[in-house]
């Protein structure tokens, strides 16, 4: 544990030190105090996930948080390998991105980055009600300030305000419910809530509601996901990749957390979990499809992966509930898994979406085309990613993604008619997020590197950078290793499925590992074929003329680039159809003469839940609290009365009237 | 060993069930059609060919016809030949088949946007819409057929799919029905798209091929016959009963296949290529026979209807 929290305070001192250095040292004394770390952080961390068993550290404070337990357990380590992994990454891709910002202030980047990071390991080991509020706001605050690091444009202070006030009102909830759950077991620490949550009965169902909103804001769960799309633009990419890669999957640990302290949930919470979280994935991926704007689509990708980790989270907690290990196994893997690989894709997409960006200056994706030509290595890392992203074979989003499918087919042979008709909502709106997320992803990939620039780029885009490539390597590595040795990953998840599935018997796992090797067996076919239907090609056309010319274009010469088809264009059909759930408003400007030279379209797209919930909900509180304006008189010396006042009440209060 | 020559004969076969289909619509309207064989003439034509290759083009553009070819027979091997069953199979393997089918169609459309044709990216804009509708339809499929039958892998749902009770022949008229509207969708015939218009404002398919020639051109016509005929054998499975000799199940299945791309002809016959705006409806079509026949199943098993 010791060593644990060494790395943790190497990570913090990296930002410290980043101060001290000059100018261009700063990013690689940054590098070097987290690649320090991770020699300290991930040796107990994979130690406990390969063999189980815990470390725990007391630690004593003073009032009001008393002695706070340490506790570095296997879902911790999970989540710990991932968020160490991720840093070190970010830190790298920092090098080269961060490049153009020398002299901005760079020293409060890489100081709140070191505290981002090791407040979110801290997360995940403190089990101290108090203590973890305090490193939770930490985590919460430090990012603010990398969201809002470009605070010079006004759309970056108006996205890091609304990041800011999402996780605020997010923690009132978590505020409220340790609150609640610290009362009512008379105890600030975590074990101790289990006596508390695992009773069935109103107030643990209350409970488990207040924890899921609290870190379902944090994670990006539908209604409360609104500040991904706006905070992940605004903020430097290294930091958007970790913070979709990682930090949001601090919102999944938490209500992981808090079921394991559950035990066996209620029946109602495992249907309702299930249903928002498959509201969630089609949401998400629905509203990804409509966007243009590269990092903005990749932030609602984000909530639908968020989606369908909470599917397999439902399908274990349903699993438990009707007594079934093996659902229960099923959806907790799906879940696990999908955690880690949600990490490596989408990191590479949001890398890559970096390393576009700091070539052509722009995020929207109708500016773009023709980038694989100059980015080969980019590109390559990049389709990977979105194969790997849509769940497609060979690569580890497959095998997740059918993890949660065979939790859900299993679960068709359950005696309840609710279990059976939940398991086939959710397997078909699995294949639904599934196919819209191949609509998303050949969208994003298709517009972006394939055909031709849709506008000239002023200079060459080029990936000179190589800092910028080493952590999409790194991660596309893993990605296809996953993909194609997936029983491997069993190992590394057999301890936390025990600790959440203690029924079930660990000869269980040995069908999924079976499974897993057929599939690998299957993938290698795909692999051998490709290679062989390639070969083939490459053999038939050895002597033939392989002739160059442009593309055929029906006879109409004058075609120019701009003809594209564009992202706009290519996802319209689909959301003509699905017009109602993600409405666009469309504003056409032409003239009104016969021959008009000039014309304009715009649409956007706009967010269901910011329009009906939140924007009604705000107004309404603005209006309540309009009605208390008057306390607020500008004059210095009301205010101090004010406090006078309420410190005589207050003393009255404690004291007694009598 | 008779698997293996059932395998290869169906590895043969999709390129004549093609020239069937033009056959039965050229003998309707009266013509006298180009021989059943004409797709195998075209097909080792074009393997002889050289290509042209647009100069927009990446790398992509030109791996994807052996991408989309490997994954579809994959998917060949995981699909359940009626009597033999599958090469792979494996609880979940229907995931494995649906999203290779998957990985075909995502190559395929990064190959058609390749090209930067708007013509190319429209149809590739339809497809990918399309394939929303009938990939969830077809996980509602095989959910109702893993609930009659309670097995979770192809081979041993179609194993005993046949053995079911008394309610399943309507459950599977109903399946069959949506499977045949999956094979018009995927194998891009009426109504859904018209394989003969080349250059058309309303196709889906064939424009998103517009550029390809030569072996690619091959693959890519191969791969989609392949992928229609993979289809027409899990209707073949729902149909075949279980108790008849080997050879007899064989002539059989193979019979249903023919019949099944002999339909394909007769719809293409009878009913004109559907209005844009109207196949997402006829898809529906799809998604309302898989929901019925789920409920139906439900229903009976829990004695609703009795």
């Amino acid at each position: 544990m010791t060593d644990f929290l060494t790395g943790v305070v190497l990570l913090f001192a990296g930002g410290l030190g980043a101060i001290v250095a000059g100018e261009r040292a700063k990013a690689w004394v940054f590098f070097g105090f987290t690649a320090a770390a991770q020699f300290f952080i991930l040796p107990p961390v994979f130690e406990i996930l390969l063999n189980g068993g815990q470390l725990v550290l007391p630690a004593y404070f003073s009032q009001p948080i008393g002695t706070a337990y340490l506790r570095l357990d296997s879902l911790a380590a999970l989540f710990a390998s991932v968020t160490s992994v991720g840093a070190l990454l970010t830190s790298i891709f920092s090098i080269g991105y961060m490049k153009i910002y020398r002299g901005q202030g760079l020293s409060s980047y890489f100081v709140f980055l070191g505290m981002m990071s090791a407040s979110m390991l801290l997360v995940e080991v403190a089990q101290n009600a108090i203590l973890f509020l305090i490193v939770w706001e930490l985590m919460s605050i430090s990012s603010f300030f990398l969201v809002a690091f470009e605070n010079g444009n006004e759309e970056v202070r108006k996205a890091g305000l609304y990041y800011f006030i999402a996780m605020q009102a997010g923690v009132a909830f978590l505020i409220a419910a340790f609150a609640l759950a610290s009362a009512a077991s008379g105890s600030l620490d975590f074990s101790s809530f289990a006596t508390v949550l695992s009773k069935h009965g109103s107030v643990s169902i209350l409970l488990f509601v207040l924890f899921f909103v609290g870190f379902g804001t944090k994670a990006g769960v539908f209604p409360m996901h609104t500040w991904l799309p706006r905070a992940h633009p605004a903020a430097p990419t290294g930091v958007s990749a970790l913070m979709s890669g990682v930090m949001i999957k601090t919102g999944i640990y938490g209500i992981l957390r808090i079921l394991l302290l559950s035990g066996i949930p209620d029946y109602r919470l495992a249907y309702g979990v299930l249903i928002i979280s498959v509201i969630t994935a089609v949401f998400g991926v629905m509203n990804a499809v409509a966007q243009n704007d590269i990092k903005k689509l990749l932030a609602y990708s984000s909530i639908e992966n968020i989606g369908i980790i909470g599917m397999g989270i439902g399908v274990g907690m349903l699993g438990l509930v009707y007594n079934n290990p093996l659902i229960a196994m099923l959806g907790f893997v799906g879940a696990l898994l999908h955690v880690v690989n949600h990490f490596t894709f989408k990191s590479v997409l949001f890398y890559g979406s970096g390393v576009v960006y700091s070539q052509t200056h722009t995020r929207n994706m109708d500016n773009l085309g023709g980038l694989g030509k100059y980015l080969p290595l980019t590109s390559l890392m990049f389709l990977i990613a979105s194969l790997a992203i849509t769940g497609l074979p060979v690569f580890n989003g497959f095998i997740s993604e059918l993890a949660i499918y065979l939790g859900l087919a299993r679960s068709f042979s359950a005696g309840s008619i609710a279990m059976i008709v939940a398991a086939l909502f959710g397997f078909s709106a699995l294949a639904f997020i599934g196919s819209m997320a191949l609509l998303c992803f050949t969208k994003v990939y298709g517009i972006c590197f394939l055909g031709l620039p849709r506008t000239k780029y002023h200079v060459e885009p080029n990936e000179r950078e190589r800092t910028l490539l080493v952590p999409m390597a790194m991660l596309t590595v893993v990605i296809v290793g996953i993909g194609l040795l997936p029983w491997i990953t069993i190992d590394l998840l057999k301890n936390v499925i025990m600790e959440f599935v203690p029924s079930l018997n660990p000869d269980q796992l040995v069908p999924l590992t079976g499974i897993f090797r057929t599939i690998s067996g299957a993938l290698a076919a795909v692999i051998g074929l490709v290679g062989l239907f390639y070969g083939l090609r490459t053999f038939l056309l050895r002597r033939r003329k392989v002739a160059e010319y442009k593309t055929w274009d029906c006879g109409y010469q004058v075609g120019s680039s701009r003809l594209q088809y564009t992202s706009s264009s290519f996802a319209q059909p689909f959301l003509h159809l699905v017009a109602e759930l993600v409405p666009q408003k469309i504003h056409v400007e032409k003239q009104p003469v016969l021959f008009p030279e000039q014309a304009s379209l715009e649409s956007h797209t706009q967010d269901l839940s910011e329009r009906f919930i939140f924007r009604p909900m705000i107004g309404i509180l603005n209006k309540f609290l309009n009605l208390f304006s008057w306390i607020q008189s500008g004059r210095l010396q009301l205010y101090i009365m004010y406090g006078l006042v309420f410190l005589v009440v207050l003393l009255i209060w404690i004291l007694g009237v009598k | 060993m008779p698997a293996a020559v059932t395998e290869i004969i169906i590895v043969i076969s999709p390129l004549f069930l093609i020239g069937l289909t033009a056959k039965v619509k050229a003998l309707w309207a009266g013509r006298k059609g180009a021989p059943v064989l004409q797709p195998y003439y075209d097909f080792f034509k074009l393997l002889g060919k050289g290509e042209v290759i647009s100069t927009t083009t990446s790398p992509v553009f030109r791996i994807a016809p052996s991408i989309g070819i490997a994954a579809t027979f994959v998917a060949l091997m995981v699909t359940p030949i009626p009597i033999f069953g599958s090469f792979i199979h494996f609880e979940g393997d229907f995931v494995l088949f649906a999203y290779l089918l998957g990985l075909a169609k995502f190559l395929m459309v990064l190959g058609a946007l390749d090209t930067g044709s708007s013509f190319e990216g429209m149809g590739a804009s339809r497809e990918v819409t399309y394939s929303t509708i009938v990939e969830t339809a077809f996980f509602i499929v095989i959910g109702s057929l893993a609930l009659l039958t309670r097995h979770f892998s192809f081979e041993s749902i179609f194993a005993s799919v046949n053995l079911s009770s008394g309610y399943s022949p309507l459950v599977k008229i109903l399946l069959v029905v949506s499977l045949f509207i999956m094979l018009l969708a995927e194998g891009s015939r009426v109504p859904v798209d018209d394989p003969t218009t080349h250059l058309e404002l309303t196709m889906i398919h064939e424009v998103m091929v517009l550029d390809y020639s030569g072996p690619d051109l091959a693959f890519v016509q191969y791969a989609a016959s392949l992928k229609m005929t993979v289809i027409a054998i899990l209707i073949a499975d729902l149909f075949l009963p279980s108790s008849v000799p080997l050879m007899v199940a064989c002539v059989l299945s193979a019979a249903i296949v023919a019949l099944v791309f002999v339909s394909v002809g007769v719809v293409e016959s009878l009913i004109a290529r559907s209005r844009i705006s109207h196949i997402p409806q006829f898809l529906f079509l799809m998604t309302t026979l898989a929901l019925t026949s789920f409920a139906v199943v439900a229903f009976f098993l829990f004695g609703v209807i009795k």
